[in-house]
């Protein structure tokens, strides 16, 4: 009989391979399931009533507060145009130099992930301003775009990010039921911020290995990434610097609020949220029409993901009245090579969900089943937290469906191929490999911080 | 003689039914304390009823967030929940009386209040309305006042703390001057940290020292006024319940009833040695309240309360019934309890 | 003449939807500005409103649980893109029919049915908040549940109409992309 929950999650996955939106595939699918499985006494339909006290408790989730609120920060930088200036002015700074164009796209990829981080955002600004001037400038094409996608991906995982936020809400609940599972009742708790600490040095490790891939490239074929050789771009620095400011101050109030412990995530969120809005209007780029697509963007979004979370959470009281819970368990206990077969497994999984799956999708459905096991086995809740971010982070680039190519598809050039971008990402795709086996072997790389800042 | 007829005699018996309740509660599962009530409780009726009626005991958030556990037990999913009554006040103000009143009787007086003076019968008049039958479910024994950054030597210096406080205790605090900051469990430590709270309060040294507040602030209050005592109760659907025939249900009470004194008996056996590692191992600094702050904590109490029952008829009249057993009591323990306990030293 | 009232039907739920949509949307602005009050007050001047953090909340609720329709009318809840984008503008529509009819509505009928019980005991007694000082209004709260079913399942009417139109080649599909996280 519990053979069915496992039924139920491959009709669901297929069911969302025909392309209705997941939300309600995910909760339609799972009431026909327990529908059809309660007519033949497989399914007791009294974990349906639980439905209702599971979504006013959505509704009343603090910590996901922060998600509608880094979403309408990372709109405003969008809509006022803060990310175009510094593309700009870093762009007329540094073309001079052999590969200089893909670095700054890089450190701007950077600055704005460490102020918000919107991937769709990051990716069609930079695809619709430094596209086509790397191209122009000679730039290889599977170069170009690989590094535009790559540095797109890096808002999910430098923090603040929304793709944490939601992991570190339910990471936090399975650590604690991991814990006490095992009769231990070890003080320690893991918080979004937790996460948010945990993230910053691999998050920098992508940034330096990505450069350094632009380097190596530049060195061992200059022609794929020429300097430019015109002198006429005279570069003001004060231009730089008030382009830069903007996303600095507010990456140092929103990241130094809630690293400093001065300030939960979702305070810090409303605060940065607050300031880029005031940013915006200092610099007269706020109209009252860019405010309304502020608005109706953050809207969307956050009905998205809320939807999706509610899908999951009905899917999840079916998963668990059809006895999948205990299944999963039973399967892991009986892995043999215990918790390092087990991690390998489930990361493996999840690099393959990501060919067709959205993190927020992956995040609701697949880690609350799985984490509390690997928890318990004595994983690091921050360090499984950032392997699983990077691991999602990665299938953001991963051919065919990977949505940061999905984006720049849409804003590229035609006479760009298809083949082309997946080449492109290649070896930042092999990077974001290196940096999850050099987390596996160092997880210092993870805890380091979080540890020295929360001792 | 043989066998046979005895077989067959058995055989002529029906199968006695057997019944499979869920129980909800709002704490994480095997939760020290609090969330082994409910798991024993579970066992007790298991091992009582010879399997007949099984309990499958779900920590906050398996089934439904811990805050729903009434709603859950009102409408039918589950049989039972287990969880604190305070939580309830939005629903029937007076539900925090069978809980926690700041200044009023300790657990063994709220035991004998309950079971003999009157008091588990409103507190069914209160849920019947909701067709829940609420039980007795364990006893924390008296709290500690709470985790504080700042030291409190005099009223003022309440005024402006940020402290997580909820309960009767939580509109005292706010009439002290206090800020009572609603904020999820796991933000508490690190706000601590940081000083985006001052204080807050929790269980006692048992819960407190497992949670590790004592890594995030410097003084550890006693007495806990704001709650003398914690009641937990289980809820129980009426119609399950009466579904039940007579002998479970005279199981459910029976545990129930065995697991109220049980926890207090944990609870006041691993408080005490909690404590010492808090303070030996720890150094944390135990302090109490000034005696006028007490008072005037004790003063803003009695104004809440009274305030509450003229707003709702069923407090008053809950309030009445607690109010006149404690005045009896209080005199009696004067000159039994309390001088035995000065007598001993 | 059937595909002229249908259509009717069509554009007075978008209209009606769409005008809430846009309605809600300024609570995304509310939320920022009152989160930022709540820092400001609590670090500036030790003033804590615990309603003022409920209403937050609240406002934050009602975006998703209100907006989910205005989301669905403007294509914004995210798909499984494999094979979706690449069908025709027929398929796709098949595709919106058969998944509003056999996921939207017996999910949206399903929750409304479900909560009915949890909503009304909660107006019966006109449910408070638990915290002190909290809004006496978690009544109105649980009722976004409802709002969430009837919006979404209008919605989910004018999508019927709309594919059926398309289908019929009344109708052209308007491809608003995806928002994206
Ligand atoms: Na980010
Ligand atoms: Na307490």
């Amino acid at each position: 009989m519990e053979y069915l929950a496992l039924l139920m999650f491959a009709c669901i996955c297929l069911m969302l391979l025909i392309g209705y939106p997941v939300a309600l595939t995910l909760a339609g699918t799972s009431l026909l399931f327990a529908g059809v499985a309660a007519l033949f006494g497989a399914f007791d339909t009294s974990y349906l009533s639980a439905f209702p006290s599971r979504i006013y408790g959505i509704l009343n989730n603090q910590t996901l507060l922060a998600v509608p609120l880094f979403v309408f920060m990372g709109a405003v930088l969008e809509k006022a145009q803060i990310a175009e200036k510094l593309l700009t002015s870093m762009a007329q700074l540094f073309s001079r130099f052999p590969g200089g164009l893909a670095i700054s796209v890089t450190i701007v990829g950077m600055l704005l992930a460490a102020s918000t981080g919107i991937v769709g955002a990051t990716v069609v600004t930079m695809g619709l301003l430094s596209l086509p001037t790397m191209l122009k400038r000679g730039y290889d094409t599977s170069l170009s775009t690989g590094v535009i996608c790559a540095t797109g991906t890096l808002g999910q995982i430098i923090p603040p990010s929304i793709a944490l936020v939601l992991l570190g809400d339910v990471l936090s609940n399975a650590y604690q039921r991991a814990q006490l599972d095992m009769g231990n009742f070890n003080p320690d708790t893991v918080s979004v911020g937790d996460l948010f600490a945990g993230a910053v040095l691999p998050g920098l490790l992508l940034v330096v290995l990505y450069i350094a891939y632009i380097v190596i490239v530049t060195w061992v074929k200059p022609e794929m990434a020429p300097a430019s050789q015109q002198d006429s771009e005279k570069v003001s620095w004060r231009v730089l610097v008030s382009a830069l400011l903007p996303p600095l101050m507010l990456m140092s109030i929103v990241l130094g609020s809630i690293l400093t412990g001065y300030a939960t995530p979702t305070e810090a969120a409303g605060v940065g949220a607050f300031g880029a809005l005031v940013l915006a209007i200092l610099q007269k780029q706020l109209t009252l029409v860019a405010l309304q697509a502020v608005m109706q963007s953050t809207l969307k979004i956050s009905s998205m993901v809320f939807m999706i979370l509610i899908g999951a959470s009905l899917f999840s009281l079916v998963f668990r009245g059809l006895g999948g819970e205990t299944l999963i368990h039973g399967i892991f206990n009986d892995l043999p090579g215990g918790v390092i077969t087990a991690t390998i497994i489930v990361m493996v999984v999840i690099f393959l969900l990501g060919f067709i799956l959205d993190f927020i999708e992956i995040t609701f459905v697949v880690i609350p089943i799985v984490a509390p096991i690997l928890l318990m086995m004595g994983l690091d809740p921050v360090w499984l937290g950032i392997m699983i971010a990077v691991n999602l982070q990665t299938s953001f680039l991963t051919p065919p469906f990977g949505f940061a190519l999905f984006y720049l598809r849409g804003v590229a050039d035609k006479s760009i191929k298809t083949l082309q971008i997946y080449k492109g990402v290649l070896p930042f795709i092999l990077i974001q490999l290196i940096v999850l086996l050099a987390l596996a072997l160092f997880p210092q790389l993870a805890t380091w911080l979080p540890d020295n800042l929360y001792p | 003689a043989c066998g046979e007829k005895d077989v067959a005699a058995t055989n002529d018996v029906a199968p006695q039914k057997t019944y499979k309740w869920k129980l909800v509660t709002s704490w994480p599962k095997n939760f020290p304390g609090l969330g082994k009530g409910p798991e024993k409780f579970a066992k007790y009726v298991n091992d009582m009823s010879n399997g007949r009626l099984t309990i499958e005991v779900f920590g906050a958030g398996q089934l439904v967030p811990g805050f729903q556990v009434f709603d859950e037990v009102s409408t039918g999913g589950a049989q039972m929940g287990h969880s604190g009554a305070y939580y309830w006040k939005g629903k029937a103000p007076a539900a925090s009386f069978f809980a926690a009143v700041p200044f009023g009787m300790n657990a063994q007086e709220t035991n004998a209040w309950l079971h003999y003076g009157g008091g588990i019968e409103l507190w069914r008049e209160l849920y019947k309305p909701f067709g829940i039958i609420p039980m007795a479910g364990g006893n924390t024994g008296v709290q500690f006042a709470g985790w504080f950054n700042k030291e409190i030597k005099t009223i003022e210096d309440i005024d402006g703390l940020k402290m997580r406080i909820g309960g009767i205790g939580g509109e005292v605090f706010k009439r002290a001057g206090g800020v009572p900051v609603n904020m999820p469990g796991g933000e508490i430590f690190s706000s601590l940290q940081s000083g985006a709270l001052d204080a807050s309060e929790w269980v006692g040294p048992y819960n407190d020292n497992a949670f590790g507040f004592y890594k995030a602030a410097k003084y550890y209050y006693s007495s806990g006024w704001q709650e003398p005592q914690a009641t937990l109760e289980f809820l129980i659907n009426e119609q399950a319940f009466n579904a039940l025939p007579a002998d479970l249900q005279e199981i459910v009470t029976v545990a129930a009833r065995a697991v109220n004194q049980d926890m207090l008996d944990e609870y006041t056996a691993r408080n005490a040695n909690a404590l010492k590692t808090l303070v030996n191992q720890h150094n944390v600094q135990v302090r109490t309240f000034p005696e006028p702050v007490m008072a005037e904590l004790k003063k803003l109490s009695s104004a809440v309360i009274a305030d509450m029952a003229k707003q709702d008829p069923m407090v008053a009249k809950v309030w009445e019934s607690y109010q006149s057993f404690y005045q009896d009591i209080r005199q009696y323990h004067k000159i039994s309890e309390q001088a035995y306990y000065e007598n001993r030293q | 003449m059937f595909s002229l009232w249908l259509a009717k039907v069509v554009s007075f739920i978008d209209k009606l939807n769409e005008t809430l949509g846009k309605l809600i949307a300024w609570l995304t602005l509310l939320i920022v500005v009152l989160t930022f009050f709540v820092v400001v007050l609590r670090y500036g001047f030790n003033i804590g409103s615990i309603a003022l953090q409920e209403s937050v909340l609240y406002a934050h609720a009602t975006i998703f649980m209100l907006g989910a329709a205005y989301t669905l009318k403007h294509n914004g809840h995210v798909r499984v893109d494999v094979f979706y984008h690449r069908g025709s503008e027929k398929a796709q529509a098949w595709i919106n029919l058969f998944g509003t009819v056999f996921l939207l509505f017996p999910v949206m009928i399903f929750m409304a049915w479900i909560s009915s019980d949890f909503i009304a005991a909660s107006w019966s007694i006109l449910e408070k908040s638990r915290e002190p000082g909290g809004l006496p209004l978690v009544y109105l709260n649980k009722t976004l549940i409802y709002a969430l079913a009837f919006t979404l399942g209008l919605q989910g009417i004018s999508e019927v109409g709309r594919n059926i139109l398309i289908l019929q080649g009344k109708l052209k599909i308007k491809n608003e992309s995806m928002e994206q996280v």
